[in-house]
């Protein structure tokens, strides 16, 4: 077949199990979030300690990105991802009756944690084998979910809190994250033709990922992309209290900017999915789009400042996010997609451990938030300039897996089929 | 990567819980931090243990300094008497002159001053929190663009009882009090009538407890932690009420120390934790604070609930997520049955059209080649 081959028609089902998945995953994250700070001492350690918790999740849910990528390749997303699901939801479960700080790590920390990774890489990867073509339009929409969640779980976590207290809310939040099975149950296995047969399988497979230059370049892009791109996000309210907003107008700020992120997520890859596309080129623009907003991110010192720049922000910062998935399938083959997505999470993470603290410190060296945006301005605008290094970036192959074909395939990998630019 | 979240990053998270024990970090959405950042008591006194510090709040402009939907603009001038033991430097502000008198047998020395430069309307209230022994000012000054105006008469007086002894100055007139016990804190009123009337209440308290509005939700056999704060002042001591019925029981630590322990995490900060916790220690509980001229209570309010409660939802939600999932899985099963039927059905039907082709002879070859 020339061309993309249109999506099985059970390809949207598997979109709306990524979308819930995203959903539940980030979501899940947020809600712990706002669990721990309402412990209040009951287990006798700081904030400092408790805020662990929260560490460790992030930890193995960045961590366990290519262990997801070897086991699904192995087993298949689905029964994967519903591991993960389960997993997850079990880690909240065991939460809920912790009696000491050391139950809430291992639980909510360690056990949730890796049941998000096994979760969130896989869906990413099923998504992409459903969608050869508009690909990024399928991640867009998949990835929106958890702009949704953001903004709905903002006033529900609370009530379950002040309901429930921390115990009960963490209990329903272990069944609201089971529904993360249905998301798994969604992803039928694809037993697609046009897949690229034998993809480099488990540890040989990474380990020739870290040997290939564009993809080293492509995710070192992004450990300084995450460098400055969560500034805004971790201290967006801090920084709108800094302009004179009250708590409210912080809470409207951000719930925007949260709005405009799902809204860029799915106009960019609707806009990448295009059959000429050049997706690369896409996402260097988005991402130094969204340096420039963070660089104009000091100017807004008022409230309706404030909100436009980070509306900007927040659709340019979205925008770059299904294109930063599906670009790496520009870089390394479809075939490869799943495991240079766990290897790049984890990458990742490095960038944005960073970040945030050291525009914290920036913050506190010089009394406001101005050279901490301009610092996450300028990271964001040094990793789209790696963009441009990556090879497929200025060729513009047509109807071929041309941008793949050269590069990094080892012998008797095939191209893949599926046009480079989507 | 879990990277592209907006409002739900676990990075985020990440930083965020990196933050919570820094300064300036605390968004509001994913974690809960307490933010002490609001400071209250401008105008109230920060003890000074040794030497001096200027207030922070701005000493030198009568302008308005305080946004406040006042008839008038106020400034709030707050400067503060050297202590008996250190004849520190002295303040000067453009407003009036810092008052040196320092040894007083009853320590420090404070001043709080109005200037009154509105309209007259409602009457300006300044409140003013005590935790100790002082001796004091209130000076109510006219604004120096009523230079002009005609007074008649200005009153002091604390509720009905007029206050003797005004110092006049130009256009301030003050008087000085010995705060020494409960009976002094009051509302002390100052009136100043002529061709404008103005009016300015003093309010002398005794500081305010900290307490969290929303009550604390707990469950059987838990541990509960209430915690109360005392804004700025350290109290003298603590106590803890437990509310049975319309009474108020004093809760004794040292004569139940397996069910209540009442700890002293900061100066100003005490802390009950009840343990092992049974419905009937659900209610409202008081602490109270004693200071020097007085003392204050704050209210807490506690909520035991059996663990019945939460596990109705989640039951309710676990069943939905299994009849999700074996509706998805019939599902593909009776799809890929229908695609078998087909499939056969395809076969059998390619196979009868070969036949027939066959029996056609040649002519229909091309035929036979587009429809396999």
């Amino acid at each position: 077949m020339a061309g993309g081959s249109p999506p099985a028609p059970w390809g949207w089902a598997v979109v709306g199990g990524a979308f819930l998945q995203s959903g539940l995953v980030f979501g899940g994250l947020r809600a712990l979030g706002l669990c721990l700070g309402a412990l209040g001492g009951s287990f006798g350690g700081g904030a400092g300690a408790v805020a662990w918790v929260g560490s460790a999740a992030i930890a193995a849910l960045q961590l366990g990105g290519p262990l997801a990528s070897s086991l699904s390749t192995r087993f298949g997303a689905r029964p994967v991802v519903m591991a993960g699901g389960f997993l997850t939801g079990l880690g909240f479960l065991l939460g809920a009756f912790a009696t000491h700080l050391a139950h809430l790590y291992l639980s909510v920390g360690l056990l949730a944690g890796l049941g998000w990774a096994l979760v969130f890489t896989p869906s990413l990867g099923t998504v992409g084998r459903y969608f050869p073509a508009r690909r990024a339009l399928a991640t867009g929409l998949a990835m929106s979910g958890a702009s949704v969640s953001g903004l709905a779980l903002g006033p529900l976590v609370p009530l379950l809190l002040d309901t429930y207290g921390w115990r009960g809310a963490l209990l329903l939040m272990a069944a609201v994250s089971f529904n993360l099975l249905v998301a798994g149950a969604l992803l039928r296995p694809l037993d697609a033709p046009n897949e690229s047969p034998g993809p480099a399988r488990g540890r040989r497979g990474l380990r020739r990922l870290l040997r290939h230059g564009p993809f080293l370049r492509y995710a070192l892009a992004f450990v300084l992309v995450d460098a400055g791109y969560y500034v805004p996000y971790v201290h967006g309210p801090a920084r709108a209290h800094e302009v004179g907003c009250d708590e409210r107008r912080a809470g409207l700020v951000m719930a925007a900017t949260a709005l405009a992120d799902g809204s860029g997520r799915v106009v960019a890859g609707w806009l990448a999915a295009r059959p000429a596309a050049p997706l690369l080129r896409h996402l260097f623009g988005w991402s130094a789009l969204t340096g420039l907003a963070l660089l104009l991110l000091p100017l807004g010192t008022s409230f309706g400042g404030l909100l436009a720049l980070a509306l900007a922000y927040g659709f340019c910062a979205g925008a770059v996010v299904p294109l930063q998935f599906t670009g790496v399938a520009e870089v390394v083959g479809a075939g490869r997609l799943l495991h240079a997505i766990g290897l790049m999470q984890m990458f990742e993470s490095f960038g944005s451990l960073l970040g945030a603290p050291l525009a914290g410190w920036l913050r506190d060296l010089t009394g406001d938030f101005t050279a901490s945006f301009l610092a996450a301005g300028a990271f964001l605008l040094a990793g789209s300039l790696l963009i441009l290094t990556l090879p497929g970036f200025f060729r513009t192959s047509r109807g071929d897996g041309g941008k793949g074909g050269g590069h990094g395939l080892a012998p008797g990998e095939a191209p893949p089929v599926s046009p480079s630019t989507l | 990567m879990p990277a592209r979240c907006s409002g739900s990053c676990p990075r985020r998270l990440l930083l965020l819980c990196l933050f919570l024990s820094l300064p300036g970090g605390s968004p509001a959405d994913l974690a809960v931090t307490p933010q002490d950042a609001n400071q209250t008591h401008k105008n109230s006194l920060t003890r000074m243990p040794t030497g001096l510090k200027s207030s922070p709040e701005p000493m030198t402009t009568t302008q308005t300094v305080n946004r406040q939907t006042w008839g008038g603009s106020i400034s709030d001038h707050l400067t503060v008497g050297p202590d008996a033991s250190t004849p520190g430097p002295d303040l000067t502000t453009l407003e009036f002159k810092q008052d040196t008198k320092s040894n007083t047998s009853h320590g420090s020395y404070e001043k709080h001053e109005v200037v009154l430069s509105g309209d007259s309307g409602h009457a300006v209230v300044k409140n003013i929190t005590l935790d100790r022994a002082v001796r004091i000012e209130l000076t109510c000054k006219l604004d120096d663009k009523y230079s002009s105006l005609k007074v008649i008469q200005v009153t002091w007086k604390k509720g009905n009882e007029t206050i003797g002894h005004i110092n006049k100055t130009e256009n301030s007139w003050s008087i000085q009090l010995t705060i020494s016990d409960n009976s002094k804190l009051g509302s002390y009123n100052c009136t100043v009538k002529g061709e404008k009337e103005f009016s300015v209440v003093f309010h002398l308290q005794v500081p305010k407890i900290d307490v969290k509005d929303k009550p604390v939700i707990t469950y059987e056999g838990d541990i509960a932690v209430l915690v109360c704060k005392s804004l700025n002042s350290t109290p003298i001591s603590w106590t803890w009420y437990m509310t049975n019925g319309s009474e108020q029981i004093a809760i004794n630590d040292s004569l139940l120390l397996d069910k209540y322990v009442i700890d002293k995490v900061f100066p100003n900060v005490t802390q009950l934790k009840i343990l092992k916790l049974t419905s009937k220690d659900d209610g409202v509980y008081w602490c109270e604070a004693a200071f020097e001229l007085g003392k204050s209570k704050g209210k807490m309010k506690l909520k035991v609930l059996s663990l019945m409660v939460p596990l109705k939802p989640f039951l309710a939600i676990v069943a939905e997520v299994v009849v999700l999932v074996a509706v998805i899985f019939l599902f593909e099963l009776y799809s890929k049955r229908r695609e078998k039927c087909t499939e056969i059905e395809k076969e059998f039907d390619q196979t009868e059209q070969l036949k027939s082709e066959e029996s056609n002879g040649v002519e229909n070859s091309s035929t036979r080649h587009r429809k396999v």
